[in-house]
């Protein structure tokens, strides 16, 4: 057994028996909020099954609306930013502060392109009068091509979904902001880590839920 | 010291991880462009899903190597979310009328 005051480096703290027991457990930790995050998601997806099977054919026609092209370009952004987490977590394990600050901010710059074309999604959507529940007031060349007394619906559950993943973007952005600065102020190292690998699987979270989103909304024929 | 529990992942994995996620992506929207007829579209999308996201968990979140209760983990969520589902839809696909506001 090494000297236990060696074993105890100032980051761990005293109920913790060593920083990997620490590391473990702030994991473990995530992975249980993971669990909660997809049963969360896990609720909204069951709507969506409900009534894609009560309504096929509404699917078919109102994904028609949805832009197949700034869907998949979203797709890559997210599978992009997903892999400049992994690297500032890399980064972080080889003692490699400069490249973890800089995949952070990488990551950061992803998150907002996605929002931004997210935005636009949205804004040409509203100009068309196609919103969620009782708000739905489309325009005549909408209602030629989406003929469904439930059409409000699919957009509901299209705006649930997609909203709360941006909401969960946006507070991605926030706390690798916050990964970044604490970088910045030096606190990482390959012995110290776990808030870059914890944010990260947040992260990658986000980038998971999307994976489903993207061809059970927008590719539907 | 404490190096010991951390498994670094190799740079080529992540890259290689990151272009199949993009190569799915595409895959994924060449299929659903050949119309394929009602449950196979469906099916061959969530074939795909599952594939990017087996990969994003088992690679980018590191579930490969780590403690395998993380994984348990994560699996039962799914199977907790299937038994969502499948309890709500015994009930939504029995009943003889749908519920009028719905």
């Amino acid at each position: 057994m090494a000297n236990h005051s060696a074993d105890h480096p100032a980051h761990v703290h005293h109920h913790f028996v060593d920083s990997d027991q620490q590391f473990d457990s702030a994991k473990l930790g995530m992975w249980v909020f993971l669990v909660n995050e997809i049963l969360f998601f896990g609720g909204l997806f069951c709507a969506y099954i409900i009534f894609r099977a009560w309504y096929p054919e509404l699917f078919y026609q109102a994904a028609y609306e949805l832009n197949k092209v700034l869907g998949g370009v979203n797709t890559v952004v997210l599978i992009v930013s997903s892999l400049t987490v992994a690297l500032a977590i890399r980064s972080a394990q080889t003692n490699n502060i400069k490249w973890l600050k800089r995949n952070l901010l990488f990551t950061i710059l992803l998150a907002v392109v996605f929002l931004v074309i997210k935005a636009f999604e949205y804004e040409h959507k509203f100009h068309y009068g196609i919103a969620p529940g009782s708000f739905w007031d489309p325009s005549p060349e909408v209602l030629e091509r989406i003929d469904h007394p439930k059409a409000n619906i699919f957009f509901s559950i299209y705006y649930a979904l997609t909203g709360v993943h941006a909401l969960h973007v946006l507070v991605g952005i926030g706390l690798i902001f916050w990964i970044y600065l604490r970088a910045r102020k030096n606190e990482f190292s390959s012995e110290y880590f776990t808030p870059v690998e914890i944010v990260g699987l947040y992260w990658h979270l986000v980038d998971l839920i999307w994976i489903f989103l993207f061809p059970l909304l927008y590719l539907i024929e | 010291m404490s190096e010991h529990g951390h498994h670094i992942i190799k740079l080529s994995t992540l890259w290689n991880v990151a272009a199949s996620l993009t190569v799915l992506t595409v895959l994924t929207v060449v299929v659903s462009n050949l119309g394929l007829p009602s449950p196979l579209d469906i099916l061959s999308a969530l074939v795909i899903a599952l594939t990017k996201a087996y990969l994003v968990a088992a690679f980018f979140m590191g579930l490969r190597w780590d403690n395998k209760f993380n994984s348990v983990l994560i699996i039962g969520a799914v199977f907790f979310f299937l038994l969502m589902v499948g309890i709500t839809m015994l009930d939504t696909m029995y009943r003889v009328e749908v519920v009028p506001s719905f």
